[in-house]
């Protein structure tokens, strides 16, 4: 079929030049690309320079609201806006500098909090904003640089529980502050209210007009983003991003060569931490309100999700890992919505899966007739079990293939569900022959739980949606999306 | 005199239940070096297991089998039925990962965690449920025990201590005096050298992922036993069981079983002489300063970098 | 060079996005009209999963069986939709949901937000949008009374009273009744329980009593190093939880360790399946429901589409809050001839909605002081011997 061995890009026409180091200069070319015909489409790709995709990128999203009047979408873009900064902040620690921080949301935290105890009424103090927001960035590259101070001594599994305790820690603290020797410093679960929005050249950036999300904050937060990003890119291609790559790559080997491992350590946790500052103004000012829940484990998860699934180590990839999650998660939350999405994945899955074979056609055919008998059967049998769903469009057309009963005995929905995982866990176990037979009552299966119980319920199957993705990233693509193939020297 | 016998009690019981998860996390840390983050959430799912074979058997109020066998049964199918999930969870989200860099099943077990919650609270709701020892027998299980001073120990307590020291010596004699155990303890040393002796590494692992979550399983039926159990639970039982085992040295079993007892008596006492509200930041700070001054743990080995 | 290059770009293109967002059209979707005939829209907003997700199930199963049930009676056709606001990602998910709504023009209504945290954080953008909240359970002070602060707006309702006579009346109750001398009180660290504790120590203390207050981790579970921390002589523990089980649990270890405090429970943990130690208190908003003849049918209905599931304290003020919101609902369709211009017109309705037969017992208004029902009161149980609540206070 296609050529699928990785080769390298063409020599530049020039050469290195007079006082730039020849290694380092052709160090874009020992880049194993991608083989294939995703390959030369990178490669064609790769001729536009950067900062064209980030104008290109930010002019498309910032037509979003005057082609969206919809408060509810210009709110879910700006919490994306925020979700890609903080994948970029996330990229620096765990990308960059191969630190896996568990507990980079608490940074998060700590910038929101700051900009709240600056500029709001918690202490009387009003900062203006030009003045609260660097000084928020400060604090926060200082305490991200305070926890980054155990990982001098520490390696990985370690510096994960560290940071994890960090977390809690930071909960703890926040949701006890309330009454610190009978002082209220955090405002306790209760959080801090009536936090100022940002004042910027005399004018305050308004919250919202008649109720619906006012497009300045998101124009801003996309400012940000593009300032941030670019910011981020001219480090990663200086002597500190160079410094990174290869600590990440060998550590012992960096620390040999004379590079300064800890400062570098310390100076990634530090960045991250201050990226993670800045977006808490944003998200401080916005909410007008922080409380401490927000910054826990769910979060933690949706980030590393998002950065994972972009590509850990590549700024675009992980922008693109938190435009996909973003969404996603908000999607799910609407049956409908969800129901679409779903079928869609299953049909992507099962065509990239096959790859216009024969087997796609087969299988496909297959899975179609076996719903079409297996719904059939139902109804003979009684009525009621396939008289579940009453939605209109979409979801009513699917309700002739896939059974969906009008009610649901209490044990089916725990049976079908575990039935579900064991058959996918056990397709990944037998041959190819076996596999294909099999696939089709599991993609029935797996239709039928999402109809009756993940629909359902849609709150948890968003998250156990992303805890699936984790899971099967790592396994089946850990470089992500965009992420670079490392070579690992054995 | 009596609030420091009682607050000894709560400690050793709180303490034989994080021992017990501790010693999960020991177990699979010591041979695969991985931090399991999916065992907290192992042990709320031995204590839903639990809470369904109670109710099989006709719940505390009408139990179809006397009361020991009840608690026998109800252990029993809590670990056995975390045994096959840890060996589930290992063999499909772990061994894939077993040759990646040391960040991939780390990330993999956090989607594990997040996985297993979440699919509990699909399944079975967000409500507490509450075993309800309390109906058993009218009570007997709080009314009676056993006199220190002023203080009553009650049964459930003393059954609850018994039990888990029970366990940890058997896995002390599974572990030290049995051949499988001495393929464990190899295995944990070196891997790669354990494999050239012929050892056969997949069988230790998956044994040890049955040791550890069976532990586990019933460390969430002594929990479910005297507190009410819900889906949420374990991430904080998870960060606990991770503070115990690394406070008594992570690879190291008796380490683990010293973690758990150091950590309930840490909470308790803190909760009872100096503060409810901060008990959580004393424990954290205790945490801390082994991070920062003894990083192996009490009985840890210092690890030992071969360049 | 390239860098400040890069870097004006990013700004440039920046600044003239920003510029033509004035340009942008803002459609106010409050202002567009809905006809009465068409489906209307009462948006749910509570915690359905996670560590409070138990609420939002309450809620959820008893606002979905009174949209079914009373919706044609009043010739209205009503289609709840669900937002989930776990406590666990806190206030920014309440906002959000807030947009969702607000832009929505078929959404006339909020029944909830359930949480005081979500309540604050939302409740301004509703009320700019002119969109009614009626919350079957935020029962912070500060939603409908300024004290010191107001947090609430004029959009905010409740059903159920606040922590300002909850509280109180419990410690009344602690004072008066069972003249108690040394009381011990526990908060888990969140709104709910904190709101509650304080109002319940500030006039415990006033009137002379020795107050012990604890203070709980809300992931705590074992509560047993603060069951040796009461003291043996003391005779209440305020233990104003939102888990039944866990005032179970609590009272049980009283018994285990021999003090002879009694556990007083809060309207959170009024649930006879889960909470029976005998002895002790628990306060609620309405009598027993299963207590009032005009209930019967109701419970009875619920049951049937709820099989297995028990009645709980936190749902039937969701059914309420649905059946004070579609009565709002039929009368601005009357008033607006079919058609409602704004949803603020549902807003205006509010005051003069009166419901006879409430399902919290006796009849049910707003008072014309406060968004909060008129003459709320709370009610005292002691739970007997064989588990039932009966009424004392």
């Amino acid at each position: 079929m296609s050529d699928s061995t990785p080769h390298s890009s063409h020599i530049p026409a020039e050469g290195p030049a007079v006082g730039q180091d020849e290694w380092v200069a052709r160090h874009g070319e020992r880049r194993l690309l991608r083989g294939g015909r995703l390959g030369k489409l990178e490669e064609r790709l790769r001729v536009v320079p950067w900062w064209v995709w980030l104008i290109l990128f930010v002019a498309a999203f910032s037509l979003l609201p005057v082609v969206e009047s919809s408060g509810y979408v210009r709110r879910v873009a700006f919490d994306t806006v925020l979700y890609m900064l903080l994948a970029l902040g996330l990229n620096i620690v765990v990308g960059w500098g191969g630190l896996l921080d568990l507990g980079y949301v608490a940074l998060y935290g700590v910038g929101a909090y700051t900009y709240a105890f600056l500029a709001s009424d918690q202490f009387g103090v009003h900062l203006p904003t030009l003045l609260a927001v660097p000084i928020t960035v400060i604090i926060g590259a200082l305490v991200g640089l305070l926890l980054g101070l155990p990982s001098r001594r520490l390696t990985g599994d370690y510096l994960a529980i560290v940071t994890l305790f960090f977390l809690q820690l930071f909960q703890t603290l926040m949701t006890n502050g309330d009454s610190v020797f009978g002082h209220d410093l955090t405002g306790g679960p209760n959080g801090i209210l009536n936090i100022d929005p940002f004042h910027i050249f005399g004018h305050d950036l308004a919250v919202q007009h008649g109720g619906v999300f006012a497009v300045s904050y998101f124009y801003l937060a996309l400012a940000v983003f593009a300032v941030v990003y670019v910011a981020l890119r001219f480090v990663n291609l200086s002597r500190t991003g160079r410094a990174w790559r290869s600590l990440r790559e060998d550590p012992l080997a960096a620390e040999a060569m004379g590079m300064p491992v800890n400062w570098l350590k310390l100076m990634s946790f530090s960045f991250g931490a201050g990226v993670a500052a800045l977006t808490g103004t944003l998200f401080s000012a916005l909410n007008a309100s922080v409380f401490p829940l927000t910054f826990y484990f769910i979060l933690l998860i949706v980030v590393y999700t998002m950065v994972i699934l972009g590509g850990s180590g590549s700024q675009s990839g992980v922008v693109l890992g938190a435009l996909i999650i973003g969404p996603l998660l908000e999607l799910l939350r609407d049956p409908g919505k969800a129901r679409i999405l779903f079928y869609a994945a299953l049909v992507g899955g099962v065509v990239f899966g096959f790859r216009r074979s024969r087997t796609l056609g087969i299988v496909s055919g297959a899975t179609i007739a076996f719903g079409f008998v297996m719904h059939a059967a139902a109804s003979a049998h009684d009525a009621a079990w396939v008289a579940g769903d009453k939605a209109s469009g979409f979801g009513g057309a699917m309700a002739h293939w896939v059974v969906v009963p009008a009610h649901l005995a209490s044990w089916v929905q725990p049976t079908t569900y575990v039935g579900l995982i064991g058959l996918a866990l056990l397709l990944t176990l037998v041959d190819r022959r076996v596999r294909i037979v099999l696939l089709v009552p599991t993609l029935y299966l797996a239709a039928f739980v999402w109809e009756n119980v993940m629909l359902a319920n849609p709150e948890p199957m968003r998250y156990i949606v992303l805890g699936v993705i984790l899971v099967s990233l790592m396994i089946l693509r850990p470089n992500g999306l965009l992420g670079e193939r490392r070579v690992e020297i054995v | 005199m009596d609030t420091f016998i009682q607050l000894t009690i709560d400690a050793l019981t709180l303490g034989s239940v994080y021992a017990l998860i501790a010693l999960g996390y020991t177990l699979v840390y010591g041979v695969l070096k991985l931090l399991n983050f999916a065992h907290g959430d192992v042990f709320m799912v031995g204590s839903f297991i639990g809470f369904g074979v109670l109710q099989l058997l006709g719940g505390t109020s009408n139990p179809i089998v006397p009361i020991w066998a009840l608690l026998v049964l109800v252990t029993l199918a809590a670990m056995a039925g975390c045994a096959v999930l840890g060996v589930v969870i290992e063999r499909f989200a772990y061994r894939p990962l077993r040759n990646a860099p040391r960040i991939a099943p780390l990330i993999s077990a956090l989607g594990v965690s997040f996985f297993l919650a979440n699919s509990m609270q699909l399944l079975f709701g967000a409500q507490p449920r509450n075993y309800d020892t309390f109906s058993l027998a009218n009570g007997a299980l709080y009314l009676h025990g056993i006199d220190i001073g002023q203080v009553r120990v009650p049964l459930l307590r003393i059954i609850t201590i018994v039990a888990a020291f029970v366990m940890m010596v058997m896995l002390w004699y599974l572990v030290n005096k049995t051949r499988t155990g001495k393929a464990m303890r190899a295995t944990s040393f070196d891997l790669e050298a354990a494999a050239m002796m012929g050892i056969d590494i997949d069988k230790v692992i998956v044994f040890t992922f049955v040791l550890g979550s069976a532990l586990a399983g019933a460390a969430g039926v002594m929990f479910g036993l005297r507190v009410p159990t819900n889906v949420s639970i374990g991430f904080v039982a998870g960060l606990k069981g991770f503070t115990a085992a690394v406070i008594g040295g992570i690879g190291s079993i008796p380490g683990a079983m010293a973690g758990g007892l150091i950590l309930g008596f840490a909470e308790a006492y803190t909760q009872g002489y100096i503060s409810t509200k901060w008990s959580d930041l004393v424990v954290f700070l205790i945490l801390i300063a082994f991070m920062i001054f003894r990083p192996q743990g009490l009985l840890g080995r210092a690890d030992i970098h071969k360049v | 060079m390239k860098k400040l290059i890069g870097l004006a770009l990013a700004v440039l293109v920046a600044s003239v996005a920003a510029a033509t967002a004035s340009a942008g059209s803002q459609v106010a979707a409050s202002s567009q009209a809905v006809s009465c005939n068409g489906t209307l829209k009462i948006a749910l907003v509570t915690p359905l999963t996670g560590g409070a997700g138990f609420l939002g199930e309450q809620q959820g199963s008893w606002a979905k069986y009174a949209v079914k049930t009373l919706a044609k009676p009043l010739g209205l056709k009503i289609q709840l939709v669900l937002g989930d606001t776990p406590v666990e990602q806190g206030a920014a998910v309440a906002q959000t949901l807030a947009q969702k709504y607000v832009g929505d023009p078929r959404v006339l209504g909020v029944i909830g937000p359930a949480t005081s945290g979500s309540a604050v954080a939302s409740t301004k953008t509703y009320q700019q949008a002119g969109i009614v909240q009626i919350s079957p359970s935020a029962t912070r002070t500060t939603l409908t009374k300024a004290a010191p602060t107001l947090e609430g707006t004029p959009s905010f309702f409740r059903v159920v009273p606040g922590d300002y006579i909850q509280g109180p009346t419990d410690a009344h109750y602690m004072i008066d009744k069972l003249k108690a001398k040394k009381v011990v009180i526990i908060d888990f660290q969140e709104p709910y329980s904190t709101g509650l504790a304080d109002a319940a120590q500030s006039v415990l203390k006033a009137a002379g009593v020795s107050v012990t207050r604890l203070s709980a981790p809300n992931t705590t579970t074992d509560y047993s190093a603060y069951v040796t921390k009461v003291p043996s002589d003391a005779d209440i523990v305020f233990f104003p939880t939102q888990k039944p089980g866990d005032a179970q649990t609590f009272a049980q270890q009283l018994i285990e360790q021999g003090k002879k405090a009694k556990v007083f429970g809060s309207d959170g943990s009024n649930d006879s399946t889960a909470f029976k130690v005998p002895g002790s208190y628990v306060s609620n908003f309405a009598p027993d429901i299963t207590a009032i003849a005009a209930d019967k049918s109701v419970i009875a209905g619920w049951k049937k589409d709820n099989p297995g599931k028990p009645v709980g304290s936190f749902g039937p003020p969701a059914y309420g809050a649905v059946q004070v919101m579609l009565n709002a609902i039929k009368k601005a369709c009357v008033v607006d001839h079919g058609v409602i211009k704004q949803k603020r017109d549902v807003l205006r309705q509010m005051k003069k909605v009166r419901i006879n037969n409430w399902i919290l017992g006796g009849s049910f208004r707003f008072s014309t002081k406060s968004n909060d029902p008129l003459n709320a009161k709370f009610y005292i149980f002691q739970i007997q011997s064989n588990g039932s609540y009966k009424l004392v206070g």
